[in-house]
């Protein structure tokens, strides 16, 4: 599958473009070709008509294309000039000059209305100036193209505002900047001309003019209201399985993530949640399965309280769990398969003997669960590192249903992986479903949720902001829901919940 | 995007232990270099690495010539106490590695295992059979308690493992050496002799000689081979083994499934810690029969050659210890020749240098097979 596909834009001089799309719509693929950090397999760049080819970040930026990443690229001990300067440092007599360094960066702050020290420390600099540093750190390179990729996911509204004001003032001195992001609201409020992509796909070019919101996010989703797949267990669902309470849990960086979180899971239903990504979901998934202590409120499966409890208690008492990041959280790349897919449930029937590996078990019922999934190879020594995405997600589904779960939470199951992967995967789900599970669906990819879910909760800023069944679900109403539009009327409680 | 492409099989035992033993016989060349330009004399370096190989191994060529069987198993014996040390300060390591925590501490919990050692050998009676494996248990537990200090401050608060170890070293060798060596456990003087050290251990806490009166090899050497089949078979074989390989290999994954991260770091650090001090022990009840003055020799840090040049295998430990047990037994023997006899530890460190450049190491190996492990199962040193 084609991560961009045909897609062709272009970034006139003095202007900024907004470039949106869900998770996985291609926005990535598409800066990182344009930055020089992957090759394109058809069709070309071209700088004032010219044809171009980055063959690395280095090219890109001697031709003027300069890239501000969402993880900043800094050595925190050094100072503003140091980091500015680093990779092309000014020298004199085959030392740094360090005081040319200084004076550029002085003088390339005070064209854009920056106000920077160039001898502070980067580490003790705010995130929005570290930021600034990163913007001034390709102007110096002589960027006349920026690329800002997601530029406020780390930034404070205030922090944002201004850096609003500098991406105006680069605009008016002739630069040309590409805004990558899903926050339509910025995208509104600072860009010209808006691209929108989904599936790999251009799917709008739109004045920000002439735009709202509401158009943006269901040009976005696309006509995904449609569900692929009709559920069919409405009428089976069972008894509430887990029950969050106002849920409160601190993020990574001691912000609140989740603000007051309820919401309930029936067992033989699918649950999906809704929302665009950093607005609590990861934390969610954490706190249930506990690894994120919540500061307040409460999680209970099966009415049994699960506070302070260890993940592998939570798990022995039915609860099973697909994180997000796989390669980190899910699978030991240098194991083999087979040693995956016992991983804690390594004491348990077949995959020991006492307290001894049990070898003969655990090869067989690995092989069982190979075959089953249809991962490829089918091999339980094979090591899991060297398959593919969407095999080790097989495998990871695999050992999860395996311990016949009464409730699985499930983290964005099929990023990254093919189509085939994705149906097996869903497919998989459902019949889960069918026996009975009850099932937590977090996903950024809209679509998903909708095919897949009985009932979906909207997360917004930590925040349920909405609950729809089946019967209500409309992708405009969905996008505006995630965005933080807040129901006119309040949600009448519903009957079981 | 680019994958690397499938590969089911695991890489061979020869790719394992081929930087390995690439980087010993560069330390011997280059050692050997060294000899000969410091004496500008080939010939010296020669006949210094035969005499340290007739020392190591046995002067064979003096066997031969007399039948007597005493000059091989003298040399073995010598050869074998110190491989034993090495092998149980090397598996002190390679364990802590097994969780991913590098144990740069098993010279002070050898330190306090032999004291530990001494002072259960000299002033407690015990019959001769158990006194030695009480006299051990005791260093054992001495060491695993030491080495739950750093697992302790590593989790409750972030504190780097290298960093305390480190530190941890430096206060075993002082309170022992320097307070309980000197002070309260200084031995008690008999006749006019001063002596240094604590009290001789009783007779029935020597670890007993399995050559008689043909060599010095004791019970430390079954017994650290012992050790290493039971670290491979506890690691290899048992649940909780695997649960530890797990926590080393991919914490944030084993934490998700649900094993208890604490657990197993504590569990394998004592493990880690009771090894070291079970060094302590056999060479306090093997060799000196006493805490002498000083600990002396730097076995615990040279567990860190050993543990990386085998690989953080046990099997790998056992070869390393044996192959440097061999040379610094035999490396008495170039000081006839006026050679230092501390080239066995350059060469160690060189081979331990060339090993920690493993990188390189794989990315010419990998020319002719394209890809090998990279993950292969050790520290990121």
């Amino acid at each position: 599958m084609a991560a961009v596909d045909g897609v062709s834009i272009e970034l006139r001089e003095g202007e900024i473009v907004a470039l949106v799309g869900e998770n996985g719509a291609g926005k990535s693929t598409l800066m990182n070709v344009l930055s020089g950090l992957y090759q394109p397999d058809g069709g070309e760049v071209l700088i004032d008509g010219e044809p171009v080819r980055f063959r690395s970040p280095r090219d890109a930026i001697a031709r003027g294309i300069g890239m501000v990443h969402q993880h900043f690229m800094l050595i925190p001990p050094l100072t503003v000039a140091e980091n500015v300067v680093l990779g092309s440092e000014p020298r004199r007599g085959g030392l740094l000059d360090i005081d040319a360094a200084r004076i550029a960066v002085r003088e390339t702050g005070e064209r854009f209305g920056f106000s920077l020290e160039a001898d502070a420390v980067i580490e003790e600099l705010t995130v929005g100036s570290q930021q600034k540093v990163e913007i001034i750190k390709v102007l110096y390179r002589g960027a006349r193209v920026l690329i800002l990729d997601e530029p406020t996911a780390v930034l404070t509204p205030q922090e944002s505002e201004d850096l609003f004001s500098v991406m105006r003032e680069l605009a008016a001195a002739g630069h040309t900047i590409l805004l990558i992001t899903h926050k339509l609201r910025e995208v509104l409020a600072v860009a010209g001309r808006v691209y929108v992509m989904r599936r790999g796909r251009l799917v709008a070019q739109v004045n920000a003019r002439d735009s709202s919101e509401l158009e943006l996010a269901a040009l976005m989703v696309g006509d995904a209201g449609r569900p692929r797949s009709t559920p069919s267990a409405h009428g089976t669902r069972g008894a509430v399985l887990l029950e969050i309470e106002d849920l409160r849990v601190l993020g990574a960086r001691g912000v609140p993530a989740l603000r007051g979180v309820s919401l309930k899971v029936h067992a033989g239903e699918v649950v999906g949640i809704a929302g665009v990504d950093g607005n609590g979901q990861r934390e969610l998934a954490e706190a249930i399965i506990g690894l994120l202590q919540p500061t307040s409120g409460a999680v209970r499966l099966g009415g049994e309280p699960l506070h302070r409890l260890s993940v592998g208690e939570i798990r022995r008492r039915g609860l099973a769990y697909v994180p997000e990041d796989r390669l980190a959280q899910a699978i030991v790349g240098p194991m083999t398969a087979e040693e995956n897919v016992a991983l804690g449930r390594d004491r348990q029937l077949p995959f020991a003997r006492g307290s001894l590996i049990d070898f003969a078990g655990r090869r067989a019922r690995a092989a069982k669960l190979l075959e089953e999934y249809d991962v490829r190879p089918p091999d339980p020594q094979a090591r899991i590192g060297s398959l593919s995405g969407g095999n080790q997600q097989k495998v990871v589904l695999a050992r999860e249903m395996d311990a016949a779960p009464k409730l699985l939470v499930v983290v964005q199951p099929t990023r990254g992986l093919d189509i085939s992967a994705v149906r097996a995967v869903h497919a998989r789900l459902l019949s889960a479903r069918e026996q009975g599970a009850g099932i937590l669906l977090i996903s950024l990819d809209l679509e998903e949720v909708l095919a897949l879910s009985d009932r979906l909760y909207t997360l917004f800023e930590g925040r349920v902001t909405g609950e729809l069944g089946r019967a209500e679900f409309d992708e405009k109403r969905v996008g505006a829901l995630m965005m933080g539009a807040v129901e006119r009327e309040p949600l009448a409680p519903r009957a079981d919940a | 995007m680019p994958r690397p492409p499938p590969r089911t099989e695991r890489p061979p035992w020869t790719r394992q232990a081929l930087p390995s033993l690439l980087s010993v016989a560069l330390a011997l060349l280059v050692c050997f270099i060294a000899i000969a330009l410091s004496r500008s004399d080939l010939g010296v370096a020669a006949r210094a690495y035969l005499e340290m190989i007739w020392g190591g191994l046995g002067d064979i060529p003096g066997f031969l010539a007399t039948g007597d069987w005493s000059v091989l198993t003298r040399a073995w014996g010598e050869s074998a106490t110190k491989a034993a040390l090495l092998t149980f300060t090397g598996l002190a390591v390679s364990a802590a590695f097994f969780v991913g925590l590098f144990n740069i501490g098993a010279q002070g919990q050898m330190t306090v295992g032999a004291i530990v050692a001494a002072v259960i050998g000299a002033k407690v009676t015990l019959p001769s059979g158990a006194h030695p494996l009480v006299a051990i248990a005791g260093a054992a537990l001495a060491g695993a308690l030491y080495a739950l200090l750093p697992a302790v401050l590593k989790l409750r608060r972030g504190v780097h493992e290298v960093i305390s170890t480190i530190m941890l070293n430096w206060i075993a060798v002082s309170l022992v050496e320097n307070w309980l060596v000197v002070g309260p456990l200084r031995a008690t003087a008999s006749g006019d002799l001063s002596r240094s050290g604590t009290d001789e251990i009783l007779a029935t806490a020597e670890l007993p000689r399995i050559l008689g009166g043909l060599s010095r090899l004791n019970a430390g050497f079954p017994l650290a081979l012992g050790a290493a089949f039971a670290v491979w078979f506890w690691l290899r074989r048992t649940t909780r083994g695997f649960e530890t390989r797990a926590v080393g290999l991919g914490m944030n994954a084993a934490r998700t499934a649900g094993i208890d991260i604490g657990a197993r770091v504590y569990q394998t650090m004592a493990l880690a810690g009771a090894l070291a001090g079970t060094a302590g022990a056999v060479w306090v009840l093997g060799t000196e029969h006493k805490f002498p003055a000083t600990l002396g020799a730097s076995y615990g840090f040279d567990g860190i050659a050993i543990s990386l040049i085998g690989q953080n295998h046990p099997l790998g430990v056992c070869v390393a210890a044996a192959f440097f047990g061999v040379l610094r037994a035999g490396g008495t023997r170039m000081q006839l020749l006026g050679v230092q006899k501390s080239f066995p530890e350059l060469i160690q460190g060189l081979a331990l240098l060339f090993v920690a450049g493993r990188l390189i190491w794989e990315n010419l190996l990998r020319r002719p097979a394209k890809r090998m492990a990279s993950e292969a199962e050790a520290p990121r040193a």
